[in-house]
């Protein structure tokens, strides 16, 4: 069978236990289905495809699955990993400024060049909002990374939060493409050049 | 399922239609992706709700195999029960739809346990 996607990309949700990772992001749809079975195992990771300039992306997305309840991510899950949403709940102000102790915690297992967001979830009500967009946006430029409001409510949000990742993680990997394989007779620039050569994650499988 | 109606499911002995979770949107596979196996195992059934419904499994065996889980549109794979993860929708969550073999890194989908979309 032909090749039937052009990018796959692994994903990461990281932040506090209670922000909504699971209950608004990993999963698409407001309304889940209920099955003692399956919630009893637990979900470990979801495929799903998206088209960005013509091009099929897989993402593959993985939840911390109750891990950051030690505060701590092991580096094994970091892994491979491409793009990490960092969320908090915009009704709870610990689990923002615990993004800085997730972002340490990113610096110190994920591969440096790792595409990061910061997400402020709704899980609740707007009214207890206690964490201000503005702040949100402060953090995001102090980190350089990109900002975006999401609810359970608005599930585009949602979906354009993982557009604009899976968009900047394309643009770096055609960008290091392009860099590894010059026009032929190109002039050559390598000297910003990483010297591990760049996995090659069409080849892999890093999960199973 | 009758077998008349899986019959007429398959072409070549792919799927001939587009493959959606049965309780929302969700696209799960695309046409002439998966293979008509037959296969003989017992699923865990889909709405069992309570403890108490303990260890209820649905013997099936008309399934669509899918070589590479990322041959697959839309999908949520369980943690590891023996050796295998079970797949879901990856929207609503309801499940479980089919199952992955981690020895073979082949993936099994129910045909009674997802819906047929003739476009």
């Amino acid at each position: 069978m032909a090749k039937s996607y052009d990018y796959l990309f692994k994903l990461l949700l990281i932040g506090d236990s209670g922000v909504g990772k699971t209950c608004v992001l990993f999963r698409f749809s407001e309304d889940a289905f209920n099955n003692t079975f399956i919630s009893t195992i637990g979900i470990d990771f979801k495929i799903r495809t998206i088209e960005l300039d013509g091009k099929k992306i897989k993402l593959q997305i993985w939840d911390t699955a109750g891990q950051e309840r030690f505060r701590t991510i092991t580096t094994a899950y970091y892994r491979g990993a491409m793009g990490i949403m960092l969320v908090y709940d915009i009704t709870n102000e610990k689990s923002f400024d615990n993004i800085k102790n997730w972002i340490r915690n990113i610096e110190e297992n994920a591969t440096t060049d790792v595409e990061k967001m910061l997400l402020g979830n709704k899980c609740d009500a707007a009214e207890k909002r206690v964490v201000s967009r503005e702040k949100g946006e402060q953090l995001a430029i102090e980190y350089g990374i990109k900002f975006m409001e999401t609810s359970a409510k608005d599930s585009i949000n949602v979906e354009t939060a993982f557009f604009s990742i899976a968009r900047d993680i394309k643009a770096k990997t055609e960008k290091k493409l392009e860099a590894s394989n010059p026009p032929k007779g190109g002039h050559q620039i390598k000297a910003n050049e990483p010297s591990r050569k760049p996995t090659n994650w069409l080849m892999r499988c890093s999960i199973l | 399922m009758r077998s008349v109606d899986i019959e007429s499911l398959i072409e070549d002995g792919k799927n001939n239609s587009k493959i959606t979770c049965t309780r929302c949107p969700s696209k799960i596979l695309l046409p002439q992706v998966g293979t008509y196996v037959v296969k003989e195992f017992n699923l865990p059934l889909m709405n069992r709700k309570a403890e108490s419904d303990g260890d209820s499994f649905e013997e099936i065996k008309d399934y669509w195999q899918i070589n590479d889980m990322y041959h697959f549109e839309n999908i949520g794979f369980s943690k590891t029960v023996d050796d295998r993860k079970y797949l879901i929708c990856s929207d609503c969550e309801i499940g479980p739809i089919g199952w992955h073999d981690l020895k073979t890194k082949l993936n099994y989908l129910a045909l009674s346990r997802v819906k047929h979309v003739n476009s």
